[in-house]
């Protein structure tokens, strides 16, 4: 049997990866896919942590992230299109509108 | 022993292809190897005794959701559009300020994680996994279908094109 | 190859004939894989089949193909979720994901409407004609078959996301989808056509009905892949933006009504 803190590793070096690909890159549907990728870095520690205690609940939460997940994309990716029709790029640089 | 070697395998390509999306400029090859990162994290659930899970991940992320992702990729033509590369300042920031957390993240998980190994096998089917939805976390469940009826209305509200058209007009 | 894979291995979970004691007192179970979370797998497996094909009218750097892999990912996407609540109906009936399971419940016969003795096979049952016609048809746009072929069309897209393919590649793509119609069709036939349960017979639990039980299956699957052969040279292509209306607008909400019926049945302990 695998020992729980290996994959608590190895969904902390994910995590970092995300956190990397937030902070340097600059296309919009990358950085959504980075945070995609460090919300299921932290399913990966839900799951693993459920099997460690055999508690259900950390299951059930993980079920309720990918719901929200799921629609974190539907609008995301909604107000990407918007984005991109109104000024033809997704470089978030781009959309400084309602900075001041 | 074979288990640890699955392990160790996927985890291996869970890494690499998380590293291909930060690092690739593509964003379609970026959305692929996103997929097969999932799909490896589908194994580590196996591997961790949660089946069902496994098998929700591979429909919900890699089947539903990186499709999404994809076909909007593809829609918008991104693949011929270069990335202007980002200051070296902030990428230098970016990659120092990122591995420094994830070497302390490392190291706290290390000195305080759990080490024991869990006693006994953990049971986690549909029927377990329903029961404790449906009795212990009904309000949760609902306030979660509300939201995803929100997220369509939303998204809905946002790509529709009358809203762009309007918006047009006005400004 | 990405496209073959899920086709091939999502078939590992039907059971294909009656499971019987071998000499050596051990049961011979006749299913490759016996997981509890069957359909589950099937349908994990079959949302990574529109992969291949995204990957391949992708990587052709032709805007056909490239049209083609757009379409079959909207089309699979849209499909997909009125084939899973079109089975879902099945599931609750049958109360579990496991498929042999699924066939056990089939086995034996009731009687519809106090006047004709039929197999107590799902396709029968009252509750579950509207999920039968929506996952049938749902099978097709699955598939990528010819009333819903939009990612081929070769009428519009010269042939899709694989004109740029061709010899050992393109045989590839066209194994993928001939096995996925198989799939398909072994999988109605489990969820809706009683699987291996030959009608008003019950098989003796040995070698003999194990061999009846094969055939039957044989059979039941046959007759479906002939109606898909049959429905590609009768009916004509759709529109896209019907395929699309066709989807959401009405099989969505057919199969979710369903779903309320079926309730109802269970509620009523008429199924």
């Amino acid at each position: 049997m695998i020992p729980t803190h290996w994959f608590l590793i190895l969904s902390a070096i994910l995590f970092t990866i995300g956190v990397c690909g937030v902070l340097t890159r600059r296309n919009g549907i990358t950085i959504f896919m980075c945070i995609e990728l460090m919300v299921n870095a932290v399913n990966l520690t839900f799951v693993a942590y459920a099997r460690q205690f055999h508690q259900i609940h950390g299951l059930l939460f993980v079920f309720f992230v990918m719901a929200i997940a799921a629609a974190e994309a539907a609008v995301g990716l909604a107000i990407f299109i918007s984005l991109f029709h109104h000024r033809h790029t997704i470089d978030v640089d781009e959309a400084n509108l309602m900075r001041w | 022993m074979i288990s640890f070697i699955i392990f160790f395998f996927f985890a291996a390509v869970a890494v690499i292809f998380a590293a291909m999306v930060v690092l690739h400029r593509n964003p379609v090859v970026g959305a692929l190897s996103l997929v097969a990162s999932f799909f490896a994290l589908a194994v580590m659930y196996v591997l961790l005794e949660a089946p069902f899970l496994a098998a929700l991940q591979v429909i919900v992320y890699a089947g539903a959701i990186m499709v999404l992702f994809l076909f909007v990729i593809m829609l918008l033509n991104l693949q011929h559009q270069a990335e202007p590369h980002t200051r070296p300042v902030q990428q230098f920031l970016g990659y120092t300020t990122s591995s420094a957390f994830g070497l302390a993240l490392i190291y706290y998980l290390a000195k305080y994680g759990v080490t024991k190994l869990p006693d006994g096998p953990f049971v986690s089917d549909a029927r377990t996994i329903g029961i404790g939805m449906f009795q212990a976390y009904i309000f949760p469940f609902e306030m979660v279908s509300i939201l995803l009826l929100a997220a369509i209305v939303g998204a809905l509200l946002l790509s529709g094109r009358t809203g762009v058209a309007k918006n047009e007009e006005t400004s | 190859m990405f496209g073959l894979i899920p086709a091939l291995t999502t078939i590992a979970v039907v059971p294909w004939g009656r499971p019987f004691l071998l000499p050596s007192g051990r049961l011979f179970e006749p299913i490759i894989a016996n997981v509890n979370i069957g359909i589950l797998l099937i349908f994990a497996l079959a949302s990574m089949g529109v992969y291949g094909i995204v990957m391949a009218g992708w990587a052709s750097a032709n805007k056909y193909s490239l049209f083609g892999g757009i379409r079959a990912s909207a089309q699979m996407i849209s499909y997909e979720l009125s084939l899973t609540l079109a089975a879902v109906s099945v599931l609750m009936a049958a109360g579990s994901l496991s498929l042999p399971d699924v066939v056990w419940r089939q086995t034996g016969s009731f009687v519809l409407f106090n006047a004709v003795k039929l197999p107590a096979w799902n396709i029968f049952s009252p509750a579950m004609w509207i999920a039968f016609v929506v996952f049938f048809v749902s099978a097709f746009a699955e598939t990528n078959r010819l009333p819903f072929d939009f990612a081929e069309a070769e009428a519009e897209l010269v042939a899709g996301y694989h004109t740029e393919y061709s010899s050992m590649k393109f045989a590839l793509f066209f194994m993928s989808e001939y096995m996925a119609m198989a799939t398909m069709s072994a999988l109605i036939t489990t969820l809706f056509l009683g699987g291996w349960d030959i009608p008003w017979y019950n098989e003796p639990p040995n070698a003999l009905g194990f061999a009846l039980s094969v055939i039957a299956f044989t059979v039941k699957v046959s007759a479906l892949l002939f109606v898909f052969v049959w429905v590609r040279w009768t009916i004509p292509r759709l529109k896209y933006d019907l395929l699309m209306k066709l989807g959401w607008k009405v099989f969505l909400p057919l199969a979710v009504i369903n779903i309320v019926i079926v309730a109802l049945f269970i509620a009523k302990r008429w199924i």
